[in-house]
């Protein structure tokens, strides 16, 4: 057990006394964690260019509304005032993250919901999922705040309404009594007039009598006229009118029988029957329906003021039904006013549409530009610092020093030998990707270009690694660390825009996050060399000022090798001597 | 003709110095030493020659027979090195590359003539022995061959100054005298050769010249007889094989002139303050008492004792 603890104890002496192993082993991580923890504290500041693309026509207050959402959360907004194909552009370019195409209003006046089209680079997939989030629920928010004010139009209305019938209640309530009663005197006339007697008079006259008599009466008078006529015309006349006036007699006496004869009133008055029974029949007829017709008039004195009342009741109701009419048309209004009735607009007035800059294509062709760099990365980093390294710590390397070969050739013989290695790489996977991107071809050599300077820069970042490194393992380990650092705050695996304010100002100058932009922009956009020479020319730039960096190392090592070399060689010897010479 | 002339070279590190105003004068087909005890700054002297390490004052001058004239190496460094060939303490090559590919490769790098170095390299191959190795990898050399290999990698441009700093270092006696010999063939071929080296005895046997530095400074320098001049009353002792009458020398010695006398078992060694004088005086004594003497030597001292010397002014 001791034995252990001595030899672990050795272990991390050997360890912390090697100052490279110990930064890279121990003080790596540590580095890493703090970097990234420093690159991510922060809580929804996100440094997204949003292009706002809003028609001239776009209400002022409603823009800045927008604008107001969106810089809740930080992000800058860049107003695009003449097409969206603008702001579409500065996307490609990589200057604006998403653009949005805006409504001419917020105002949801039909049942149309208003919409938000959403322009997103798909080749960002992290990215375009944070925004999208981000600004879903910020929109959401605001979707949300006009599907409340819709809401709370409509329930308004619905609440102006029910005071309204609340308010028509009583007179509803009135007029409901008021046709109660009038119902109740409808009915009481009508009882009233259910109990009158209508029957008919049953008892039938025969006027055969009354016309036989008549008939009588007119033959007698005819007679009697011609009786008269006959008088002074014919010598006869004494005869013919004596016999006239019998036939006349006859006559009379017969409508005398016919008037006497007592018959009964109630029977048929007939043949047989007098016309004294017979008008005294009818006399009791008429006593009957005089009756019948006080009674009658009775009942329609009352039914008449019944009616009065039930008219003037009837009059109250029509009011109030007039006031309940007003009422309702003005709740007609109110809720024709409600211009926003589907279920679906209210709620959700504001919609998101998303729509993809990028030509549709599979996650690869998005991936590709990133997998690309991190290839390239990978492999010369470590790689770089690898051949450093190996150069370095071989027993030949201090030959070097006295061969009349300059500095900037052995720098660039290792930059070739790398370059060659990661030449034969890139072409491997340009081989490999155009089975993939077929629609690219045209591109490629621009991507060989950029592919190219990347992959000097990492190259160099790599030597120089090795050159700062004594150990090939803590050297590799740190490039490796350094790759990893540059991978984390790129923005493939989380979004770089998340970073911290401070820190983003720094990373945008990446070198991988510049080379995975300019391969995205030329593979996913077709960008052409004009639009890329200028993140081209920082990596140009980054690279050469490596380069350099790497020739000052070099002769700072010359130095630190010739003052080790003093120092260590020098010294132990003459602390050799003293100790011998301190010997009896 | 002297070809490296160095003029009051210092080079201190931080506060320490290592080198003290140093002058030498190394001239033409030379096989120089440097002798000097370790950390004496030998070997920094050594890489200053070769333009490792520039000298905090003083300089250092080659002479170029192309322009006539003296140059300072740290402002004609380039141009120097071509013609100066280096091989530090430890060897220096690629391990993983053949013998061959070793020499081609640092032969290649001083831009000579393609056939040039071809030649070159078979005639290296072959005057070290190494032409049945040349497709060896150096790595599976023994320590003998890989101290040649080193050599010969030095060698393989054709310089006209060879620097080497301990080459003998960690190789068995055989394995020394044959690197030596090489070096000797190699000055004899008009070579220049300036050899530090802690093995005073092959510095006293091959070298012609000698430069011994102690303490950072140049404590004497020159040819060997030079170097022993100011010790020559010093640099006898006279050893007396005693046998059976040892006790009894011993006692009468003491009375004589003498600085010391040390008693290497059947053997006595005298350090006389008087050589003649000690000598008369100890015959004198051995006549007188009849004692008998098997073997008397007188000898010149070598070159490690005057070292010691030195050491102890």
């Amino acid at each position: 057990m001791i034995t252990l603890f001595h030899l672990t104890k050795k272990n991390l002496k050997l360890l912390f006394r090697s100052r490279g192993s110990a930064l890279v082993v121990i003080f790596a991580p540590l580095l890493i964690v703090l970097l990234l923890g420093l690159s991510y504290n922060t809580s929804g500041a996100y440094g997204i260019n949003i292009g706002v693309f809003s028609p001239s026509s776009t209400d002022a207050n409603d823009f800045g509304e927008f604008t107001k959402i969106l810089e809740q959360e930080e992000f800058s907004i860049t107003k695009y005032e003449k097409s969206i194909d603008e702001c579409l552009e500065d996307m490609k370019r990589g200057q604006t993250h998403t653009c949005l195409t805006l409504p001419a209003n917020l105002k949801v006046e039909d049942n149309v919901p208003k919409e938000i089209i959403f322009h997103v680079d798909p080749s960002r997939i992290n990215l375009v999922w944070m925004i999208q989030e981000t600004l879903q629920s910020k929109f959401n928010i605001k979707s949300a705040e006009i599907s409340k004010e819709l809401t709370s139009d409509l329930l308004s209305t619905i609440d102006k309404t029910r005071t309204g019938i609340d308010a028509q209640k009583v007179s509803a309530a009135s007029a409901s009594a008021q046709s109660g009663e009038v119902s109740g005197i409808n009915s009481d006339i009508k009882t009233k007039l259910t109990a009158l007697d209508s029957n008919p008079i049953a008892n039938k006259y025969d006027s055969t009598l009354i016309n036989a008599t008549l008939t009588l009466l007119a033959t007698a008078q005819e007679r009697n006229n011609a009786a008269m006529e006959a008088k002074g015309t014919d010598e006869n006349s004494t005869d013919i009118l004596s016999r006239m006036l019998k036939d006349t007699r006859d006559a009379l006496v017969k409508i005398d029988t016919k008037l006497r004869s007592n018959t009964s009133t109630n029977v048929t008055i007939g043949e047989g029957v007098s016309i004294e029974s017979l008008v005294n029949g009818i006399q009791a007829d008429i006593n009957l329906a005089n009756a019948k017709l006080a009674a009658a008039a009775s009942v329609i004195r009352q039914a008449s003021a019944n009616i009065d009342t039930g008219s003037a009741k009837l009059q109250t109701t029509t009011e109030d039904l007039g006031k309940i009419q007003e009422s309702l048309d003005e709740m007609s209004k109110n809720l024709a006013g409600i211009k926003v009735t589907e279920a679906g607009t209210v709620a959700a007035p504001i919609t998101m549409k998303v729509e993809k800059v990028a030509v549709q294509g599979t996650y690869l062709s998005y991936l590709f530009p990133a997998l690309l760099i991190l290839v390239i990365m990978f492999s010369s980093l470590p790689l770089g610092t690898t051949l450093v390294m190996i150069e370095k710590n071989n027993p030949a390397f201090f030959r070097n020093f006295f061969l009349p070969v300059r500095k900037v050739t052995f720098i660039a013989s290792i930059y070739l030998t790398n370059l060659v290695l990661i030449l034969i790489q890139i072409a491997v996977i340009l081989g490999i990707s155009m089975i993939f991107l077929r629609d690219s071809y045209a591109q490629l050599p621009y991507v060989a270009l950029i592919l190219f300077i990347a992959a000097s820069l990492f190259t160099f970042i790599g030597m120089a690694v090795g050159y700062v490194f004594t150990s090939e393992e803590t050297g590799v380990l740190a490039s490796i660390s350094l790759g990893s650092v540059f991978l984390l705050i790129s923005g493939v695996i989380f979004p770089l825009e998340g970073v911290s304010a401070v820190l983003r100002k720094f990373v945008v100058f990446n070198p991988f996050v510049i080379a995975e932009k300019l391969v995205r922009q030329t593979f996913l956009f077709k960008a052409g060399i004009n639009e890329i020479y200028m993140d081209l020319l920082i990596l140009l730039t980054y690279a050469v000022v490596m380069f350099l960096g790497i020739l000052i190392m070099e002769t700072l090592l010359h130095k630190h090798l010739s003052h080790k070399f003093l120092k260590t060689h020098h010294k132990r010897h003459k602390t050799k001597d003293a100790i011998k010479n301190k010997q009896p | 003709m002297e070809v490296i002339n160095v003029k009051g070279v210092s080079k201190g590190y931080k506060n320490h110095s290592i080198l003290s105003d140093v002058n030498l004068l190394i001239e033409e087909g030379d096989f120089f030493g440097v002798i000097g005890t370790s950390g004496s700054g030998k070997t920094t002297l050594l890489n200053i020659l070769a333009g490792f390490i520039e000298p905090t004052s003083g300089k250092v001058m080659y002479w170029s027979k192309v322009s006539n004239k003296e140059e300072s190496l740290h402002k004609n460094l380039h141009k120097i090195k071509k013609f100066i060939g280096f091989t530090p303490q430890h060897t220096s090559f690629y391990h993983k590359l053949t013998v061959s590919e070793n020499l081609l490769h640092f032969a290649q790098l001083y831009n000579l003539p393609v056939n040039h170095v071809k030649t070159n390299i078979t005639n290296i191959l072959k005057f070290t022995n190494l032409f049945d190795h040349k497709d060896t990898i150096a790595d599976n050399l023994s320590g003998g061959q890989q101290k040649i290999l080193d050599i010969a990698c030095s060698l393989a441009h054709r310089p006209k100054i060879i620097i080497l700093d301990e080459p003998t270092a960690n190789l068995d006696h055989v394995l020394q005298r044959s690197v030596l010999r090489l070096l000797k063939e190699v000055n004899a071929q008009g070579i220049t050769v300036v050899m530090a080296s802690h093995d005073l005895n092959c510095i006293e046997e091959y070298c012609s010249k000698v430069a011994v530095i102690h303490n950072g400074k140049v404590h004497s320098q020159g040819n060997l007889e030079e170097i022993r001049k100011p010790y020559l009353t010093k640099d006898f002792t006279i050893q007396v094989h005693a046998g059976e009458h040892k006790a009894k020398l011993i006692e009468k010695i003491k009375t004589l002139p003498i600085n010391k006398i040390v008693d290497h078992g059947s053997i006595l060694e005298i350090h006389p303050r008087d050589v003649q004088s000690t000598m008369s005086q100890l015959m004198q004594i051995i006549k007188d008492d009849g004692l008998r003497m098997h073997h008397l030597n007188v000898r010149k001292q070598p070159l490690h004792d005057i070292f010691d010397h030195i050491l102890s002014d």
